[in-house]
Formats: C-alpha cells, structure tokens, sequence
C-alpha cells in the first residue's frame, strides 16, 4: 500500500512536470518559430533609426570653373510647441531672447509663433539660417530646439549672367538653365538604416541598408564670367544714357560659334528675384525678337554676292524716293538726290533704295532660303527657355513692300543671339556653327555628357563671306560713326541697324530699335558682338550705340588677348 | 549487495603469503584526470567569455570613435562649404571690380599687350575708358554683397600699415635701379606651369 500511494504520487509529479515543460515548449516554439519573423520586425523598427541622405545639387560653372550657381546648406530652427510649452515655462522668455539675438528677430513674434498654436508638435522658430547662426544658436544649448537641414542655392557673382542661369524658387528650378538642364544638375537623395543604440550611436554590426544619395552634375556654361560682367556693366550705361527700354548685348566666338557673352537689361539679380519687373526674369536677347533693321544689310551682301548676281562694285544709281505698285514709297533715312552706289556703298551708307534695286535681281524665294539658313525663323541649336524662333514669313506671303524690306530687316523679326550667329557665320568663311551655351555637363562619376554637336553647315561661299566683311570695314573706316567705332590696331568690320517698332496697329511708332553688329579682327576674324536697345523715341540713331559696340569689342579682344591686325584695310569704291 | 556476499564461497587459504601492497581504487585512479580536465574546460570557458568581453568593448569603442569622427567630419565638410561659399562671393567680379576701382584703377580703353618673347608692345594707347568702372561699378547687382566691406574699408592692423607704404615708396625707385631690363632678354617673365 505504501509504495503503491508513493508511485502514484510520483506518477502524478511526473506528469504535472511534463505539462508544465510542454506549455513552456509550446510558447517556445510559438515565439521562436511561429511569430520569430514578425517580433523581430518589431523589434528591429524599435531599434531601427531610417534617415535620408541628401545629394547634393550641382553647380553651374562658366568657361573657367567660375562658380555661378552653387549649393550651400542651410539650416531651420524648429522646435515642439506642445512640449516645450509645457517643460520650460521658467526660462522660455529668456531662451527665446537669446535665439533671437542671434537670430536678429523680434523674441515676442518667436513667442507669439510657438502660443499661436500650442497643442501643435511642431512649428519653426527661423527659416535657412547660415552655419554661423546655426552654431551659435547650437551653442546655446537649449534642449527642446532641434535643427533640420534645408538645401539652399547661392549665387555668388549675382546679376552676372543671372538672366541665363535662371533661380530656383521654393517649388524648384523656376527660370534660365536652372529649369532647362535640371536633368544635368539634380541630385537624388539617399537613405540609410541602421540600429541605433539608447544614446543613438550605430550598434556596431548592426544590419545598414542603405541607397547612396546621387549628386548632380556640374554644368559648364561657354560663356566667360568677367566678360559678361563688364558687357553687363557697360550695357546698363548705355540703357541709362538712353533712356532705354531695354538693352542686349551677344558675344560670339566665331570658330564654333560658343556663346561667350549674353547680356540683357534689365536683368535679375537671382540671389534677390523680387527687385526687378517679372519682364526681365528670362533672357531678352534670346526670347524677345525684334526686326533687326539694317544689321541685315550684311545679311543681303553676302546672299546677293554668293548667289553671283552681285559684286561688292556692282553698281546702281539710287532715286530720292523708289516708288511701289501700290503709290507708296521706300525712303532712305536721309533724303538725297540720284546717287550712284556699288553695293558697298549701299550697305556702308544704309541706302534702304539701294539695296531693294539690287534684291530684285534674285528671286524672293532665294532670299528667303538665305535668311534661313543663316538661322533666321528657327530657335537657336541653344534652345533657351523661352526662345523664341524669330519670324520670317514664307517667300510667297511676302508682298512688294515686305519683299525689299526684308532685305534690311524690316517686315521681319529675330533675336540678338540669331543676329549675333548671322555675324558668326559671316566672319566664319560663311559656315555657320551652331550656337552653344552649354560646354556639357560634368557628373559627379566623372562622365561628361550634353556635349555640344560641333558640326557647322556652309552658308556662303567663303569669298562671299569675305568680301562681304571686306564692305563691312568701310563701315568702319568710313561710315559715319567711325570715330567711334574704331580700335587701334585692330580690323574692325561692322554694321549699324536703326528699325522703327510696329506700333501693333499696322504702322509704326516712335519708339525704336537701335542695334551694332560687327566681328573683329577682319583679317581674321575670331569674334562676333551684337549690341541692341530698345528705346521709346526716335531721338538716337544707331550712332548712339557705336560706342557701347567698340568699348564691348574691346574688351573681348582684350580679355582673349586676340593680336593686332598686320594689314591695313583694303579700300572699296562706294560710288561710281 | 551485502546479502549476495554470503552466497559466494569462501576463497581457499592461500599456502604462500601473498604479496600485498596499497593501490589506488578504481575511482581514485578515474579521480585524478577529472580534475584536470574540468580546469581546463572551465578556464578556457573563462578565457573565451573574457576574451569575448574584451572583444566586445573594442568593437563598442570603435563604434563610438567611428560615430565620432562621422559627425566631425559632418562638422568639418559644412565649414568648407560655408567657406567655399565665402570664397566665391569675395571672390565675385563685382566684389573685385569694386576693389579695383576704389583703389584707383581704371580700365584701359584699348587692348594692348606687351609681348614677352619679343618685347614689343603691340596694341596702340587708347584713352582711359571713361565708361567703364571707372566711374560706376555698381550696375551689376549683387544682393549678396550688401554688408561686405571693401578693402580699403577694413582697418589694417596698426603695425602693418606703415610697412605697406614704406615697402609701397620704396619698391618703384629700388626695382626702377635694378629691375629694369637692359636687354629683351632678362623682361621679367612670369612663372607659370
């Protein structure tokens, strides 16, 4: 009896034991095989800290590395009004004080901005301060603040080629090369995971899972910062003096027609977009076409001479008016009698007559093609935000008045940089490159890509070219705005232009488009400069640009330390 | 056990004397070797969790040096940016054309250049630029240089002033005796690279 009592008591421990054991192994294997993976999910998130990694923006560089656009950090100030309300109601007053000292703002709207909303976890005590503040106001020491970083854009050279490099504003790229090549310049952000221990230091081994921020590329422009500076600064004298409307000034290298100069004014400043009219955000020079007047005069020269039905001695005898179909006339700018012109004296003194005698000798159409060749009625290869493609109607629209006009830029539109590559073309033996703005963008593995095509297409015959330049001197030599115009040492050939404004009504007003094209040096010819204004009378003729023509011709020579012409310019009859 | 003890018989009487001596029994024999073994198992298990320990402290350090040195060099990259940034507007031609201009000078007109190969100067004189920065620098804003002073605007220390203009008076004459070349050959070219 005893032991039977004993074993069964045994027995009974023994089995108490076993589905005690069981239970623990059933919640075992429940933990550790059925729930393992979601726990450890929740453990992990617990553990985990996930952040993003910033890329950086590129920068936009010019010829020379010269930075025009760059990416800086900026820092937020933000901190948690519902907490902070509520855990430092003693030294608030004065924590707020201090940050303001620093952070040159009124302590009672940082105050009024964290009551404004108190319940709320979130508000922001400053927006993009610099690393200075940022460190200062890190040295304060007050625990509630907490600093978020905030990429910013800088423009270190302001208004200096701000027309084309554009701005970024707060839902991004907003205008110029900033909007148009943002494939080149944005950065990709990354993220990174880690597990972080209590005092948020990485748990060394911990799993880190994490995709590299990308930075943008560096995007090299053509165009040569001091130059533009000084076109800037000189057309902004010109618009003062004028009293102009607006001002553009395009310098083109002829050999592969690079764009090292595009100026306008009034232009933004993109550190600062509100200080100018919404007008001058873009760049003129590439969107606003106007009709270029007789800069166009080159234009005829050269089609007429490659086409073979002129020579820079062909000759004609000009009337004081020239008579249309319809009874009206055109006019010169200054009335003569009968005056007997070559060619070269027809594009030298501007003789609208002149001119529209010699056009007839080749056909409407032809001359057409001519105008579009040389890359008039299309955007430049620049394709500039806002560019516009000029206008130039089809041969057969024109009628008998637009049919000769023209051929000295009137009844027709382009832009400053579509004149600028019709003088590159001309000083380039009449092949014209295509117009370039972007050298190409650089990322950030090294590879270089937007490469600029380098092909040029023929125009005119190289003779054409040439002897066109050849009356283009005389403009200089001997035209009226010569003493102006002229750069010792140097061959300068070059073109004035004087065109009324269609007033949108059929006729035209006062105001009028005053303009310079030429190249430089004429024996060799390496760059092209166009200067344009736009002014509200008729007050000026072009002579009142000559000067801002040669001082910008000047300057690009000296700034490309292009050597003196060797040969004295070659004399060409104008009359017979 | 003690039960079957008296069921064995008992073992003859020996005739000789036997020979008798003390050994180790069985278990004291096993004894001995135990013990060593489970010094060794326990020290090295001692060993290991030490080792492991120390293991574990290096590596903890070096996650600490390492999240250290990450955020100095967080530290370090946003003061070159912001100094970078510095650079380029100081830098910035309206800062620099401003400098020029109110140190006195003046841009020439014309291009002209002084060949160093030959020594000629090519070029012809032109007349001061009357339009260039001379006379307004100014037209080509720049927001961000509101508030950066010019050079001549920042006070020299005061030892360093007397020494600028002494060596400033001095220089011309002492480099007019003994700089200026007498043949084309000894120009004073710059170094470049």
């Amino acid at each position: 009896m005893k032991t039977r009592r004993s074993r069964r008591r045994i027995s009974f421990a023994v089995v108490i034991a076993f589905v005690i054991v069981g239970m623990f192994m059933v919640r075992l294997v429940d933990i550790q095989v059925v729930e393992a993976a979601s726990l450890n999910a929740a453990s992990y998130n617990k553990r985990a800290q996930s952040l993003i990694t910033y890329g950086t923006r590129g920068a936009i560089v010019d010829a020379n590395g010269a930075v025009l656009a760059d990416s800086v950090d900026r820092f937020d100030i933000t901190a948690s009004p519902r907490i902070v309300l509520k855990s430092d109601s003693v030294t608030l007053a004065a924590d707020l004080a201090k940050i303001a000292a620093i952070t040159k703002q009124d302590p009672a709207a940082l105050m009024a901005t964290l009551t404004a909303s108190p319940d709320s976890d979130f508000a922001y005590l400053d927006k993009g301060v610099t690393l200075d503040v940022y460190k200062a106001v890190d040295k304060l020491d007050i625990p509630w603040i907490y600093f978020e970083r905030r990429p910013g854009r800088t423009y270190p050279n302001g208004a200096v080629a701000g027309n084309l490099v554009g701005f970024i504003g707060t839902d991004g790229p907003q205008a110029g090369l900033e909007l148009t090549q943002d494939k080149c310049l944005k950065s990709t952000n990354g993220s990174a995971t880690y597990e972080k221990a209590e005092d948020g230091t990485r748990l060394p081994g911990s799993q880190v899972t994490s995709n590299d921020p990308k930075d943008g590329g560096t995007l090299q422009l053509t165009i040569d910062r001091d130059l533009q500076w000084y076109v800037q600064q000189r057309i902004a004298q010109t618009y003062q003096q004028l009293a102009a409307t607006w001002a553009t000034a395009v310098v083109i290298r002829i050999k592969d027609g690079h764009l090292m100069t595009v100026a306008d004014y009034p232009s933004v400043d993109p550190n600062n977009v509100d200080g100018v009219p919404v007008t001058a955000l873009g760049s003129l020079a590439f969107s606003t076409p106007y009709e270029p007047g007789s800069t166009m005069k080159a234009l005829t020269a050269a089609s007429l001479i490659d086409a073979g039905v002129a020579t820079p001695l062909s000759q004609v005898t000009a009337p004081s008016q020239l008579e249309l179909s319809d009874g009206s006339y055109i006019n010169d700018a200054e009335e003569h009698g009968e005056v007997n012109y070559t060619l070269a004296g027809a594009v030298v003194e501007s003789s609208n007559i002149a001119v529209s005698l010699f056009s007839r000798d080749l056909s409407a159409q032809k001359r057409h093609d001519y105008m579009t060749a040389f890359g008039l009625n299309s955007q430049t290869e620049v394709g500039f935000n806002g560019e516009s493609d000029g206008d130039v109607h089809p041969a057969n629209e024109w009628d008998e008045r637009t049919n000769l006009a023209v051929q000295f830029g009137q009844g027709m539109t382009a832009t400053s940089v579509q004149m600028a590559s019709v003088y590159q073309t001309l000083g380039n033996g009449g092949v014209r490159m295509p117009v370039t703005l972007v050298a190409g963008c650089k990322h950030a593995d090294g590879t270089v890509t937007d490469l600029p095509p380098t092909e040029g297409k023929r125009v005119v015959s190289a003779s054409a070219a040439k002897q066109t330049l050849q009356i283009l001197e005389q403009v200089v030599t001997e035209g009226f705005a010569s003493a102006d115009l002229q750069i010792p040492g140097y061959r300068v050939a070059a073109k004035s232009g004087t065109a009324q404004v269609a007033d949108g009504q059929g006729g035209y007003g006062d105001a009028s488009v005053i303009s310079f094209a030429g190249v430089a040096p004429a024996d060799d010819p390496q760059y092209a400069v166009v200067v344009t204004a736009g002014i509200p009378t008729s007050m000026y003729s072009s002579g009142a640009i000559a000067s801002t023509f040669r001082d910008v011709m000047a300057q690009v020579l000296t700034t490309f330390r292009v050597t003196p012409s060797t040969q004295p310019a070659v004399n060409i009859p104008l009359y017979w | 056990m003690s039960n079957l003890a008296y069921a064995r018989p008992e073992a003859p009487a020996p005739n000789q004397r036997p020979h008798i001596e003390i050994v180790a029994t069985r278990a004291q024999r096993r004894t001995r070797p135990r013990a060593v073994y489970a010094v060794v198992t326990i020290g090295s298990l001692f060993l290991i969790f030490a080792a492991q320990l120390v293991l574990s402290i290096v590596v903890s350090q070096g996650a600490y040096q390492i999240d250290d040195l990450q955020s100095q060099q967080k530290a370090l990259l946003r003061t070159q940016g912001a100094l970078d940034e510095q650079f380029n507007l100081l830098s910035s031609t309206q800062h620099l054309a401003q400098n020029a201009a109110t140190l006195g000078m003046v841009p020439n007109g014309s291009p002209r250049f002084l060949n160093l190969a030959t020594g000629a100067v090519v070029g012809a004189p032109g007349t001061i630029d009357p339009t260039g920065c001379g006379g307004n620098c100014g037209l080509v804003a720049n927001s961000l240089l509101t508030g950066v002073p010019l050079a001549t605007q920042v006070a020299p220390k005061a030892q360093t002033t007397p020494q600028i203009s002494a060596a400033g008076n001095a220089a011309p004459p002492a480099t007019g005796n003994t700089a200026l070349p007498a043949t084309v050959d000894t120009l004073p070219a710059p170094v470049t690279h």
